[in-house]
């Protein structure tokens, strides 16, 4: 219909073309790159009045700590939350497209979002990637209907249940789960449940570490605890300061501010339409 | 008049350089219920009748003023609500729909609430595209756009050319120009929002076919809490009475 064509970002995401000239290639012998692997505990359950979802804090490149401290609770909308686990870029950018999506539809209906609308576009969404974007996540809110807690596995299948954990800490945070869950906690239980699946992760897995993120969503209102335990502190300074050999001194010095104040000079009048 | 022979296609100027489909998209708004808006020091208000076919129809349902963004609101306006089957207000429904994705697609890219210079602009490009295309009408709706960003509060008004406007008070539809005097008298540059609000009460009243209530004009507000809402009905009443 419009001749002139806006400027639009590419209509992203994957073009399967390559998809055979790879399998070709596995075919007639070539060593395919192996997948980075990210490790992470997330976990969530259901309690009385709403849901708490926990995450460590841990991002890994291989065998090397990427980020001691990021955040793997990702906002949905004002009453859902979304963990995420594997890839962090895919994690992060579905999240976030399908909070943006969640978003115009709030503005078109006038209504709060539901849990099963968040639901069903990131598993419609994951589904046609067929598991090439590797996010699995754990969705939880409280909408009209009442309090919700969502597993959704790359592949696009989801799972409902009243507590869940994914990631590579997932079965030693399940293990603290299963022995200790029970129907209609209370807050203070269940942060201190969840603390705890996590805190097994952290100290059981090898992919998960640092630091224990909680977010408590109740009817109307939420909290995010952002670093609600931090059981693994930089302990260890060395009180005699450091000395070098002989052979090192200091010779010269000389300070350059890494940050240099730039005075900004008022505009002049806005561009003429 | 030559002028006629070159109504009928958008596209194609006629001898006097005018495009007239254009003009009489115009004129479909200037013939619309009266909207006006009044930027104050610390906020922006916008107003509008609302004047329905008859007392049958649920005025609840109906709502002129809408919010794009969490800190934009938007009010539009169109010839008589008999024109609804003519097009007009689905006019505006596909405007603030498509300015709404525009925003919210900057905000994903720059993770910034978009400044309300650019939302207008965009919303202003999409009304001109439909002046130069090829089988499509212009849109038959003005509208005036009020967000509170990091400038500071702003109105826009956009007409059916692509055209827009920065504005301290304005007023379009059928009393312009009563309300356009009204509010070039009355209006200062240090006004607060409150005063805005019943400046744009009484502007209202100044042109109003019958008695003047909460059923039967819509005002939005925006302040520097930099959150627009549309006022419930009991708060209309309170600055109704206020104005009395």
């Amino acid at each position: 219909m419009s001749q002139i064509s806006e400027s639009m970002p590419p209509k992203g995401g994957f073009s399967f073309d390559l998809c055979k000239r790879n399998q070709m290639l596995v075919n007639k012998g070539l060593k395919q790159p192996s997948f980075l692997k990210t490790g992470t505990t997330i976990v969530g359950l259901v309690f009385q009045d709403g849901v708490i979802l926990g995450a460590d804090t841990r991002a890994t490149e291989g065998p090397i700590v990427a980020d001691k401290n990021c955040e793997k609770i990702h906002y949905m909308a004002p009453n859902i939350y979304c963990c995420g686990a594997g890839t962090a870029a895919d994690t992060e950018a579905v999240t976030d497209m399908v909070s943006s999506q969640l978003k115009l539809h709030r503005y078109h209906t006038g209504r709060e979002s539901r849990v099963v609308t968040a639901l069903t576009l990131l598993k419609s969404h994951l589904f046609s990637y067929q598991g090439h974007v590797s996010a699995a996540l754990v969705l939880g809110g409280v909408d009209v209907t009442g309090p919700h807690l969502h597993t959704i596995y790359p592949h696009g299948s989801t799972d409902t249940l009243p507590f869940a954990t994914m990631g590579s800490g997932s079965l030693a945070a399940m293990a603290v789960f299963e022995s200790k869950y029970r129907e209609g906690l209370t807050r203070d239980e269940g942060v201190k449940l969840v603390a705890e699946a996590i805190c097994s992760g952290i100290f059981n897995d090898l992919g998960s570490g640092s630091n224990v993120d909680v977010c408590v969503i109740t009817k109307g209102k939420k909290e995010y605890l952002r670093n609600y335990l931090t059981p693994n502190p930089r302990t260890y300074v060395s009180e005699k300061g450091y000395t070098f050999s002989k052979k090192t001194e200091v010779l010269h010095t000389k300070i350059t501010p890494l940050k240099e104040l730039v005075d900004v000079i008022e505009a002049g009048d806005a561009m003429e339409e | 008049m030559g002028d006629s022979q070159y109504s009928f296609s958008l596209t194609t100027f006629s001898p006097s350089g005018k495009l007239v489909q254009i003009e009489h998209a115009l004129t479909a708004v200037g013939s619309g219920q009266t909207s006006l808006g009044i930027k104050a020091a610390n906020g922006v208000v916008i107003a509008t009748e609302k004047k329905l076919p008859s007392i049958l129809v649920d005025e609840t349902s109906v709502q002129k003023i809408q919010s794009l963004t969490p800190n934009i609101g938007v009010v539009y306006s169109i010839a008589n609500l008999y024109s609804l089957c003519s097009g007009m207000g689905p006019d505006s429904r596909v405007l603030i729909r498509k300015s709404r994705k525009q925003a919210e697609q900057y905000y994903r890219l720059y993770k910034e609430p978009i400044p309300v210079t650019q939302l207008v602009r965009e919303t202003a490009t999409v009304m001109q595209e439909f002046t130069q295309s090829g089988g499509v009408r212009p849109f038959g709706v003005s509208l005036l756009v009020a967000g509170f960003d990091d400038k500071g509060p702003q109105l826009y008004q956009v007409d059916p050319s692509g055209s827009y406007f920065s504005w301290k008070a304005s007023a379009m539809g059928k009393n312009v120009s009563n309300a356009k005097t009204f509010l070039e008298k009355r209006y200062t540059d240090d006004m607060e929002l409150d005063d805005a609000v019943h400046t744009a009460i009484l502007t209202l009243k100044e042109g109003f076919e019958g008695q003047i209530s909460s059923k039967n004009i819509e005002i939005g507000v925006i302040g520097s809490d930099k959150i627009f809402k549309v006022l419930t009905p009991s708060e209309i009443d309170d600055y109704l009475q206020e104005v009395e």
